[in-house]
Order: structure tokens, then sequence, then C-alpha cells
């Protein structure tokens, strides 16, 4: 019992991350309509900037998201008006979308293939290694933090969406777009917005991911198949879904892992995934989506 | 001069064919204008392209003098130009009130927004008790309701209806259109697409007739009603118009 409650705290601490990550992937497709196959290789660039800065000028890697968060919210305002701004309106866009941000990731994996090499890293500040004890339970206190940061951050994005005057105006895009427009919101606006908003989740994903995980610049790969399966199980476009599927996957996983031996735990995502677009293809807080 | 003019206007999707291949159309202040015409005349695409969700691609729409072509439907909304699309466009998630904080939107004081809400739910009753509902949990009568509420709190000089009665039970149409009544004698100037002419007819002082993208006919509403070329192309005999309702 003592056993099982430990690997469910273990996977408490990792969900708060997942959640943080899935929470922009989620967001943008939401709101824009599009899966961004991109998500993931945006978190490893900003790992990057929050292990150079660790390495080089020790900075905290928490610390770090202030200004990864800013530097990916605009990197995501300019890779909207580069890329996303051009297609809008064209035969297919949500084909194309896919295609695109499927060659933004291979991009993004090759640049900084060319510049960092594709040795692995991974920021080692003090509380990276070191643990937290609860009772007979130990917690490590890296995702410890990351997790309640995570939490946190989550907290804010939900304030917002749901109080202030932009964040009515974002959900009202994401239920009905035409609604939207018909009420005056920019939606063109929104989006661009709402994308941004997505990186800097990224960023600050990417900071935490810094000292939590290993990387490498083809890691994203992984993490993309890993956020996907979190957004489908809990409903793609849905927050709270996002949150929900992020907790019940780091537990599913963390149990797997400790049962049938730590090989097995990534294939609880990939089951997962095959499962719910079998029984309920909409996700656990989806709704069924109209052609 | 009239208060809103549209020339000679063409419109379609995309890159699709034009809907509107040359349509011209003057609305006075104050009436009520019915618009009907068989399906794909255009109807919807017309609205759409006065309040800018759709731009035209030649000739130009003016209200009082100005041309709205080239703006955007938040600038259209706030010269007094509101639409209520065909599929209600409601945000489903969104409790009644919060759908109606959005008719508001491009309105900067919250309080004049919430002034507002008052002034609909006093128009709308039911609209006040069920203020903390979601959306998506009302009637299809509630959901036209909460629609119409929602463009009146922009108090738009122009409001233009996209088949308020579709799929409705006679009843709660009746009540609809009631309410445009209502509306009308505020002096409010209507415009109003239905499937089901011959009632939308009964209720304006205005008719026109749409085919092909072209304003093949218009006249007063009880000339348009009782013309016997009319009747026989569009409003069908005796009975049909009330079919072509549930397509």
């Amino acid at each position: 019992m003592n056993q099982f409650i430990q690997v469910l705290l273990f996977g408490v601490t990792l969900g708060g991350v997942y959640a943080l990550m899935a929470s922009g992937l989620t967001l943008v497709f939401g709101v824009m309509r599009i899966v961004n196959i991109a998500h993931a290789a945006f978190m490893i660039i900003a790992a990057y900037i929050a292990f150079f800065a660790f390495t080089i000028y020790k900075i905290d890697p928490i610390i770090s998201l202030l200004f990864t968060m800013p530097i990916m919210f605009f990197v995501g305002i300019a890779v909207y008006w580069l890329f996303f701004a051009r297609i809008k309106g064209a035969a297919r866009t949500g084909e194309l979308t896919v295609l695109l941000t499927f060659a933004i990731a291979i991009i993004i994996e090759g640049i900084l293939g060319y510049f960092f090499s594709n040795i692995y890293r991974s920021a080692n500040p003090s509380y990276a290694t070191q643990a937290i004890h609860l009772g007979p339970y130990i917690l490590s206190e890296g995702q410890f933090y990351a997790t309640l940061l995570s939490i946190g951050l989550i907290i804010l994005l939900w304030v917002f969406l749901k109080f202030s005057r932009t964040g009515y105006a974002i959900r009202a895009t994401m239920q009905n777009t035409s609604a939207a427009q018909v009420v005056g919101v920019n939606v063109e606006r929104m989006s661009m917005f709402s994308f941004g908003i997505g990186m800097a989740l990224a960023g600050a994903s990417g900071s935490m991911m810094s000292f939590l995980f290993t990387f490498y610049p083809g890691k994203h790969w992984e993490w993309i198949a890993i956020l996907l399966a979190l957004i489908v199980l809990g409903g793609m476009g849905s927050l709270g879904g996002a949150l929900a599927g992020a907790f019940i996957l780091a537990i599913a996983s963390a149990l797997v892992g400790y049962y049938f031996g730590p090989t097995w735990s990534p294939i609880t995502f990939f089951l997962a995934l095959f499962i719910i677009l079998l029984f309920r293809p909409q996700g656990l807080f989806g709704k069924k989506m109209e052609a | 001069m009239a208060l809103l003019e549209v020339e000679n206007i063409r419109a379609g999707y995309g890159e699709g064919p034009d809907i509107l291949t040359d349509l011209s159309l003057e609305i006075e202040q104050g009436k009520t204008y019915c618009i009907i015409g068989p399906n794909g005349a255009g109807k919807s695409t017309l609205l759409k392209a006065i309040c800018g969700l759709l731009h035209p691609r030649e000739g130009s729409v003016t209200f009082k003098g100005e041309v709205l072509n080239k703006l955007r439907t938040d600038e259209i909304l706030r010269r007094g130009i509101s639409f209520v699309p065909q599929d209600r466009s409601l945000f489903p998630d969104m409790t009644v009130k919060e759908n109606l904080r959005m008719g508001g939107y491009i309105l900067k004081s919250r309080s004049e927004v919430e002034d507002r809400i008052e002034e609909v739910m006093v128009m709308f009753p039911i609209l006040k008790e069920r203020s903390s509902q979601q959306a998506k949990t009302l009637s299809g009568g509630q959901q036209q309701m909460l629609a119409i509420g929602r463009a009146l709190v922009l108090r738009p000089e122009i409001i233009m209806l996209d088949e308020p009665s579709l799929g409705l039970a006679p009843k709660i149409s009746q009540y609809i259109f009631d309410s445009i009544i209502r509306l009308k004698d505020t002096g409010m100037t209507i415009i109003l697409v239905e499937q089901n002419a011959r009632k939308g007819l009964e209720y304006a002082d205005w008719g026109c007739v749409l085919d092909l993208g072209i304003n093949r006919f218009e006249g007063p509403a009880d000339t348009i009603l009782n013309d016997p070329r009319i009747q026989e192309l569009y409003l069908g005999r005796q009975g049909k118009a009330s079919q072509e309702k549930t397509v």
C-alpha cells in the first residue's frame, strides 16, 4: 500500500507539468482549430534557453520562465504572422496547418541540432536531485516545485480566460467562431494572441523540462506524441480536459512503470490513445465535433 | 437619401462563384423589409455583405453616406447595424447573461453594457429568468430570443434577422414575430429574411424578391403578397409556404 501511494505521488507531481505542456497545445487547438505538431519543438527551444541561462549565467531554471515565456510569446506572434496568417482562408487550411507545423518542427530540430549537437542535456540546480520527505513518502523536490508552478500558471490562465474581456473573446471564439465575428470579436487578432499565449506556455514548459528531463533536439517527437495523447483523452480544446488527461495519464504511466517495469511506462499513453479513439473519440470532456 | 444603400454589389465566398451578381436595394429609416426568394437566391449572403462578414467584390454598401465595403464587422456594429444569423450563433457553454455581455463586447463601459442587458431582459423576461443557465440548455425559441436580445444590446439602428422563425413551433414563431413588431414600434429599421415568405411579408412594409443574386422585384409588402405572378412563383399556392419552413 505504501508503495502504491508513493507511486501515486510520483504520478501526481509529474501530472502538473504534463498539464502545463498540454494546456498551450489545447488552447491553440481550441481557438484556431489547428494541431500544432511543433508545440513540443518550441518547448525544446525554451529548454535550451533555460539550460544555457543556467550553465552560463547561473540563472535558476525556475526563474528562467520570466524570460522564456515572453520570448516564446513573441516568437509565437512572429510565427503566426509569417505562416498562419498567410494560409488563412486557403482551400484545405486544416491539412495545410498540419503540414506546416510538421515542417516547423523539423526546421527547429535541424537548427537546434546544427548549433547544439545531439548530445543529451539537463540543467542540474540543487533541487533537481533533492528529495522532500513527507512522512514515509518521498517527493522529488524539483518535480514538486515544477508541478506547483505549473498548476499556478494554469490557474492564472483560467482566471484570465474566465474574467478578462480578452478572455471572454477567446472563449467566445473557441465556442463559436462565426458568432464571435457577429458580435465584433476580431477573430484574427484573438487567434494570433492565443497562439502567442500557447507558445508562452510552451516556454514555461521548456524551463521546467530543462531540469526535470534530459533533452536533445529530436526529443520533441516523443513529447508531442505524449501531449497529443493527453489532450485527446481530455477532449481537444478543453483546458479542464487537458488537466484531467494529464493527471490521469501521468498517474497511470507511473503505475504501469512500477508494476510492469519502466520500459512499459511510455506505452500507457498510446494504449490510452487507442482506447479513447475507439470508444470515446471526442475525449472525456470534449463535445462531439460537428462536420 | 436612404439610410442604407446597396448598389450593384457582386459577392461570393472565398474563391467560389458570385452568389450576388448585381444587387441593388435601398433601405429607408424606420421601415421593415422582408426579403424573400428561393434557396440559393443570396438572401443570407446579402445580409453578410452588409455587416462585413463578407466583403463585396464590386459595388458598394453605403450607410448614412459612408461606404462600408472595406470595414470589419466590429466597425460596422459600431455604426449601428446588427445581425442575427440564421443558426442563431450563440456561445453554447456561456450563460445567457454572458452571451448578452458578449453582445456588448465592442462597448468599453461595463456598466453601460449591464444597463442595456437590463433593457433587453425587460423585452424578453424569459432571459432574465434563465440568466444563469447555459445557452445550450435553452429551447429553440428561447435561443432565438437570446440571439435577438444579444444583437439589441448595441441598440442598433438597423437590425438584420436571418430566418428568425426557422425550426420553431407556430406559437413560438408567432411570439418572435410579435417581438419584431415591438422593435418596429421603437422606430428601429428591420431587414428580415424569411423562408416563410407569406408570414414575413404580413409583418413587413416592403418586400423584395431575390432570385439568382439580383433584386428581381420589390414593392409594398401587401402588393407583393397579392401579386398573382409572385404568388405563383415564390409564395406557392395556399398552404405551400408553411411546408417550405421545414426544408
